[in-house]
């Protein structure tokens, strides 16, 4: 490999991992940090192995037969099916969109000490003007490297000094203790869902057609998803080691999008408070305007019109306006007030139960000959395909009794 | 088409992206006129785009349609190749395609730097 290739793959990775987290991540792997300390780790790596697995399987797609996943979803469910999916998919990206702007926001208040309702226009028009003037490539990374200070969270879970044998030993699936059954069951849903939100996966199969991958881009597909989400999992692993440390022994329960930021100052004092609070700032920001474009993108895929960044705005004005559209609605939705925390935890139960009709049509297109030639499903990216569609269907049908039964966790 | 293959249909047509005759995207195959099923030698005739091309298209499909408007209707001759999309001979506007596109292209045109 040149030394262009390894900068080319290193700065993939970078961004892959500052993109990793967002909203759903934070406010999942930090309650349920607080409620059962390391005890649910096993499943962030159940999460984020799975989110690898169908993202280099839909980056492969991509890049052999150019066809990102609302295409598939379209071509092999049908009209119907594929409209309902489609509609299913809007409702949870822009209810993801808008904890994103809320979560924006509150970076925002926090860092300057305006007012939140009045960040919040600000908040989206900022996400709006540098989706508009930034190229693809460089929106992608502008957001993942900020998004990297994130990082003060993992040298934040080291300087409190865990029980290392604790956490080891939360990777081991096993008895619990600290919250009932159903609210355990509750979080194991909420962070297999937080790691694989449907819209990575729509953000990651149109930015590799965006990229204008090719059969060249299948390593550096296999090498950005494997070593960038599961570096991005380390980040994770520190959000809910930070709060098992220091919330779960004084029991607080994280309500606020800025109290995780707290465990960053109280281990590396001002300077991690800042790191935090802009690591979280663009790690959401980045977020919010994948779920924006992500809707764009299923919208366009779906009535087959000319989409992406690499077209001139006004050549693919549906596709532009559906955008902007997503960034209005997800600004009016964070206007009524309601608490950016509480939405993502909601945007988070409900994508679970779109990830099904969004993760079989990627399956089954991997698997075809005719598209995908000498590069179709090996028997491991099928092994674990299948195996992680089961794992999808079962908590897609367990994630909104369980949050009924559990009022969202409480108990 | 010059050579004739066999292709079905359903998995293989419809659903699918149309692409005109300069590489952009212009719409899905919504709908196939087929003549000729009445126990003679079926053929597709046109393919049906947009707007109450979905009327036949499930209970969804039957909402979508109604709001919506006319279809376009592409004859079959009209139709280069056949792979995992459907390209065909001309550019959209001939063919009466992406006019959602027209239609919007002045106000997004407004915005600066579009």
């Amino acid at each position: 490999m040149s030394v262009k290739n390894v900068l080319a793959v290193a700065l993939g990775i970078m961004s892959a991992i500052g993109g990793f987290v967002d909203i759903g991540d934070l406010v999942f792997n930090t309650q349920a940090g607080a409620i059962f300390g390391f005890q649910l780790l096993w499943v962030v790596v159940i999460g984020v192995v799975g989110i690898i697995v169908y993202s280099e399987m839909c980056g492969r797609v991509s890049a052999v037969a150019q066809r990102p996943v609302f295409d598939l979803v379209r071509e092999r469910t049908g009209f119907g099916a594929g409209l309902a999916t489609l509609a299913a998919s809007e409702v949870v990206n822009l209810m993801t969109c808008a904890a994103e702007v809320g979560g924006v926001a509150i970076c925002f208040q926090l860092l300057s000490g305006l007012p939140y309702r009045l960040l919040i226009p600000l908040a989206v028009l900022a996400l709006a003007v540098s989706s508009w003037v930034l190229p693809f490539r460089w929106l992608e990374r502008v957001f993942g490297y900020l998004g990297l200070s994130m990082l003060a969270f993992a040298v934040a879970a080291i300087k409190l000094h865990p029980d290392w044998g604790h956490v080891a030993h939360g990777f081991v699936p096993g008895s619990h203790s600290g919250g009932s059954l159903m609210v355990y069951l509750y979080f194991v849903v909420g962070l297999l869902g937080a790691a694989m939100t449907p819209y990575e996966v729509y953000f990651y199969s149109s930015g590799a057609v965006e990229d204008r991958w090719g059969v060249k881009e299948l390593r550096l597909n296999e090498v950005t998803a494997m070593i960038g989400y599961a570096l991005g999992g380390f980040l994770s692993f520190a959000l809910m080691i930070v709060a098992g440390v220091l919330f779960l022994p004084r029991g607080i329960s994280p309500q606020f999008l800025g109290t995780p930021a707290l465990t960053a100052e109280h281990a590396l004092g001002q300077v991690g408070l800042l790191l935090a609070l802009v690591g979280i700032l663009f790690a959401v920001g980045g977020a919010a305007v994948e779920t924006s474009f992500a809707g764009a993108y299923n919208l366009a895929q779906f009535f087959g019109w000319r989409w992406g960044k690499k077209e001139r705005p006004a050549a693919a004005s549906r596709f532009t306006l559906s955008w902007l559209a997503i960034f209005a609605l997800a600004l009016l939705l964070v206007m009524t007030g309601y608490d950016p925390v509480k939405l993502t935890e909601y945007s988070v139960i409900f994508s679970v139960v779109a990830l099904p009709l969004t993760y079989l049509p990627i399956l089954l297109v991997a698997n075809d000959h005719a598209y995908m030639g000498a590069n179709v499903n090996g028997k491991l990216a099928n092994f674990l395909g299948v195996l992680y569609f089961g794992l999808i269907l079962a908590i897609a049908v367990a994630a909104i009794p369980l949050m009924l039964l559990t009022h969202g966790g409480q108990g | 088409m010059s050579k004739v293959t066999e292709v079905d249909i359903a998995l293989s047509i419809l659903d699918h992206q149309l692409v005109d005759g300069d590489g952009e995207n212009c719409g899905k195959v919504d709908d196939l006129e087929i003549t000729g099923l009445d126990g003679g030698s079926p053929e597709v005739v046109e393919i049906i785009v947009g707007g109450n091309a979905w009327r036949f298209r499930g209970r969804l499909g039957r909402l979508a349609a109604r709001l919506s408007g006319n279809a376009v209707h592409v004859p079959w001759p009209e139709v280069d190749s056949v792979t995992s999309v459907v390209t065909l001979k001309r550019p959209a506007a001939e063919l009466r395609l992406n006019r959602g596109d027209d239609r919007w292209a002045s106000l997004v045109g407004k915005l600066p730097g579009s």
